[in-house]
């Protein structure tokens, strides 16, 4: 009477509760013994599978995104706060030039504000004008242009936001390159 | 990062942080790789399955038992992952023609290992969807009988039959090759 494939299976995956008997049995019996030899040669061809390698990184899905830094530098956040300082000035001018430019439209209770702000900006101006006028006695400035003082101003403004906004952006845009 | 035992990044993995995920995956990714290459024999369908496995493995992750080895807990995930795919697959999926190698040896002894890697990993691609889970499971993942059939969810005899069919199976492919 030889063992059955199960015995032998269990026995050498020690699952068996008849060891004894197994073995007493392998060591009487020549055929028993080779097939549970040619098992255990199998079990050694599936331990010898070597590992494959990976090709991708499968922990790169897992990599924290890159991030700006937490917190930008001092003179640069100064750029931008100074940019948006003028950004409001210059709408702060605007919307009264172009609400006189523009009679048509219906000019709404802040625009009536502004313009008075602007009365007030264009006032002091000439005024300041003049003080400095005063001090350059017979000097004649018949070659300075004629333009209202409310689109000089608003050019002024204009020009000023714009070099803000160009130096803060740009300045901003190589920070995230990096 | 190295320092840190798998419970330890577990539990930073479970508080949301991702870094500590990708270490976890960078640490286990070769192990849960081979055992989907082990299963389907396909490096691509293999990375996406163990990617896959990584992803689930990180949505269950507050079921993992801390007083376990996150290693057995992963790669058996990746052995049901790949069950039900072959599963969900049609029996005509193309397996892979590349071979192993390990440069630690001789050219002649290399073509050797990669021969004989190459029919052991054919022999298995052969094996139907069950019996391959069934031998992962016993010879790569050593787990008993009974964790197998708690595992795979099919009754302790069903396990055992599949187990010794697949290796007669395996024994008259790999000794047809000889």
């Amino acid at each position: 009477m030889h063992l059955t494939d199960n015995q032998l299976n269990e026995y050498l995956d020690n699952e068996s509760a008849q060891r004894a008997e197994i073995e007493t049995h392998l060591d009487s019996c020549a055929e028993c013994a080779a097939r549970l030899l040619a098992l255990q040669t199998l079990f050694a061809d599936l331990d010898s599978l070597p590992e494959a390698p990976l090709s991708k990184n499968l922990a790169a899905r897992f990599a924290p995104r890159p991030s700006l830094p937490a917190q930008l530098p001092r003179w640069l956040t100064l750029t931008a706060v100074l940019q948006a300082a003028g950004a409001l000035i210059a709408l702060m001018i605007a919307v009264p030039f172009f609400s006189l430019m523009l009679p048509q439209v219906e000019t709404p209770p802040f625009a009536i504000w502004l313009i008075e702000v602007q009365a007030l900006w264009t006032s002091s101006l000439d005024a300041l004008s003049n003080l400095a006028l005063s001090f350059v006695e017979g000097y004649q400035f018949t070659n300075l242009p004629t333009y209202p003082v409310e689109l000089s101003t608003l050019f002024i403004a204009l020009a000023v936001v714009s070099i803000f906004w160009v130096f803060g952006n740009g300045l901003l845009l190589r920070n995230q390159t990096k | 990062m190295n320092a840190l035992t798998d419970r330890d990044l577990i539990l930073r993995a479970r508080r949301g942080e991702v870094e500590p995920y990708g270490e976890l995956v960078a640490r286990h990714q070769t192990s849960v790789f081979n055992v989907c290459y082990r299963i389907l024999h396909n490096r691509a369908d293999a990375e996406d399955l163990a990617q896959e496995t990584f992803i689930r493995a990180l949505d269950r992750l507050h079921t993992f038992d801390l007083e376990r080895e996150f290693s057995p807990w992963v790669r058996r995930v990746a052995a049901n992952l790949c069950l039900n795919y072959l599963e969900a697959q049609k029996p005509s999926a193309e397996l892979d023609e590349d071979r192993d190698e390990d440069k630690t040896q001789s050219p002649a002894e290399q073509v050797e290992v990669k021969e004989r890697s190459a029919q052991i990993r054919m022999a298995l691609a052969s094996l139907p969807p069950q019996y391959r889970i069934v031998v992962e499971l016993r010879h790569y993942q050593e787990l008993s009988y009974d964790e197998i059939a708690v595992e795979m969810n099919i009754p302790l005899s069903d396990v055992k039959s599949h187990l010794f069919r697949a290796r007669k199976l395996l024994a008259e492919k790999l000794h047809a090759s000889d």
